[in-house]
């Protein structure tokens, strides 16, 4: 007769507890706004567990709606079924108390701008970063959603700097899979290496760029913009047709007035002023149109006024 | 196959041609590595068995430039369960494997049809993925390609989300708007449901066709195996399969049909020109069977 072997499964891992946690398994984002929402949406749709801070219950609730609506527009355009939504929704936990951030490996600054002025505090961001750090283990890697500030300056007052490094997602435009990978001055390789990691496992493309306002991406589009603007107030074209040339002849998933709009125009203008402050060069001062489209409160989508109208689901109105 | 790094890659190159079985299969991969380096792990490939498709069968008639740069044709999957079936319906019947033709119907949630000749399968339904041929729970199964590219045009959708519409949101789900489950199906039509009425009888005629065009490949067949979930168990889609096939002396018996769920039945009457079984699938034995080889170097 054959004999009954029975052992212990606990001793192979398999017990919850005692399981080796794979890189990534748990990531927290801090600020689950326009941005933030993303992060967490792209992670969990990747099966990595999301921890989100935001202070109040309504505005947990608030980002837990934001979520679901990512995820019924990938529904709507068959890319996701609804039990997929169940599972990504099953692994996003709001929270309003950093400690629980404990346990997660990486952590994402992404608080949001300020509605009125398109600002986001450098203050309130470092003091983020220090109210990581008391919570998360040593190694663990803080990171923020940055385009314009400075990663180094955000971590100045930490003990361990090394852990700490930029990233930026563009939020604005849908399912681009590119992350700039942004190293501060005292960023380890550690942390560079496993933050290129990351990118992979949300499938997620990257290029590395060296600490600078406004990238690559955000330096770029803001220049295009501002010429835009000129083109515009010179009154050679309109802005449907300006968007039309980019769309049409350069290939462009979206014109910059559009792309514009979707930003809010609030930020592009305080985008803007942060790279000329930073490069003191003219070409950054905001064009005419936007300041007063800014001065208007014409923020774009937010406000269903920016260069186009648009209706209460941001589609354009002709 | 041992599995070794190089396996892994080849696995995870192939994801795009899988996406509803490579990446799991990848997760449990990884997990066993982390929790018992030391045990070596085996992958018994779905598609090893229709290795022995004839090249004509499984071409694409696509440039033949493209089959060479990017291994375009037809895989088949299911591999494991066809091989199975059809030996053992063999053993079962007292037929040599090696002189008999059979058409097994490997039906379910997913599904395929293959025609076996002597021990070999010379042609099966699915193709370079696992979304050709049958209609399943959630996969459309063949389509025109015209479809295709009018519906990314129209929707205005990539290749990821064309994907997820014809392997997620398609097939029974998709027309019924019910379920892929065939029981809720059943019950859905029995409250009068027209659209899962509709997906049942388009389920239905699909693997008719496919059994009705392996006839034909093989020049007739011996036998005809039922399996899967819904082969095993859906004494309906049995019983209307084969009495639309009675043009080619199918005959069931359709009492014994109707009490015969999950095990292995002769279902032909006497005088049936070809004969029909069910037989349940054991892809894990199969599996076993060949860890045990492969560890034993054989």
């Amino acid at each position: 007769m054959t004999e009954e072997i029975i052992e212990a499964i606990e001793r192979y891992g398999l017990s919850k507890r005692s399981r080796n946690r794979t890189l990534f398994s748990r990531i927290g984002v801090v600020g689950c706004g326009k941005e933030g929402s993303v992060i967490a949406t792209t992670a969990a749709l990747k099966g990595i567990e999301v921890v989100f801070f935001e202070p109040c219950e309504s505005s947990i609730n608030n980002a837990y709606s934001r979520i679901e609506e990512k995820l019924d527009k990938k529904i709507e355009h068959w890319g996701l079924t609804q039990n997929e939504k169940r599972a990504t929704l099953s692994k996003i936990q709001g929270t309003s108390d950093y400690q629980n951030f404990a346990g997660c490996d990486f952590v994402i600054e992404a608080i949001r701008y300020d509605n009125k002025n398109g600002e986001r505090s450098v203050d309130q961001r470092k003091e983020v970063f220090k109210k990581l750090e008391s919570v998360l283990s040593d190694k663990a890697i803080i990171a923020s959603n940055v385009s314009t500030v400075v990663v180094t300056e955000l971590a100045s007052e930490l003990e361990h700097q090394e852990r700490c490094i930029g990233l930026h997602f563009m939020s604005n435009t849908p399912d681009s899979n590119i992350i700039e990978i942004v190293r501060g001055l005292n960023t380890s390789d550690y942390t560079f290496d496993k933050v290129c990691q990351f990118a992979k496992a949300i499938s997620h493309d990257f290029v590395p760029v060296m600490e600078s306002s406004g990238l690559i991406s955000v330096r770029l589009f803001l220049i295009q913009l501002n010429e835009a603007c000129g083109i515009l107030l010179e009154g050679i074209a309109s802005v449907e047709d300006i968007d039309k040339v980019m769309t049409v002849g350069f290939g462009h998933r979206q014109g910059v007035f559009r792309t514009a709009d979707q930003m809010g125009i609030e930020k592009v203008v305080k985008l803007l002023e942060n790279l000329y402050d930073e490069y003191g060069n003219i070409k950054y001062k905001p064009a005419p149109v936007l300041l007063r489209l800014f001065r208007a409160r014409h923020f774009g989508v937010s406000t269903s006024k920016g260069f186009y109208s648009y209706d209460e689901q941001g589609n354009i109105v002709k | 196959m041992l599995i070794d790094e190089e396996v892994i890659s080849m696995i995870e190159e192939c994801i795009d041609m899988a996406p509803l079985h490579n990446p799991p299969n990848l997760a449990g991969i990884r997990a066993i590595n982390e929790l018992l380096p030391e045990v070596p792990q085996v992958a018994v490939f779905d598609t090893a068995f229709h290795q022995t498709m004839p090249d004509f069968a499984y071409m694409y008639a696509i440039p033949y430039s493209l089959y060479k740069k990017y291994g375009i044709r037809r895989y088949g999957f299911h591999g494991t369960s066809h091989r199975y079936v059809s030996k053992r319906a063999c053993d079962f019947l007292g037929l040599d494997y090696s002189k008999t033709k059979l058409i097994t119907a490997h039906i379910g949630n997913g599904g395929s049809v293959c025609a076996v000749e002597n021990g070999k399968s010379v042609d099966t339904s699915m193709g370079f993925t696992p979304i050709e041929g049958l209609m399943m729970g959630t996969r459309s199964g063949d389509v025109d390609l015209g479809v295709v590219t009018y519906l990314m045009e129209k929707e205005m959708i990539g290749s990821a989300a064309i994907s997820t519409l014809f392997n997620k949101h398609s097939g029974v789900i998709g027309v019924s708007g019910i379920s892929s489950d065939m029981r809720e199906i059943d019950k859905a039509i029995s409250e009068g449901n027209e659209r899962a009425a509709l997906a049942l009888k388009m389920y239905e005629y699909r693997i008719k066709k496919y059994i009705g065009s392996y006839m034909a490949a093989l020049n007739g067949a011996d036998v005809i195996v039922f399996t899967g979930g819904v082969g095993e168990n859906q004494t309906g889609t049995r019983q209307r399969v084969c009495e639309s096939l009675a043009f080619m002396g199918v005959k069931i018996d359709n009492e014994l049909n109707a009490s015969s769920r999950g095990k292995e039945v002769l279902l032909s009457l006497p005088n049936s020109a070809v004969k029909i079984v069910v037989i349940p699938t054991d892809e894990e034995f199969m599996i076993a069977s060949d860890t045990l080889e492969i560890i034993n170097g054989k």
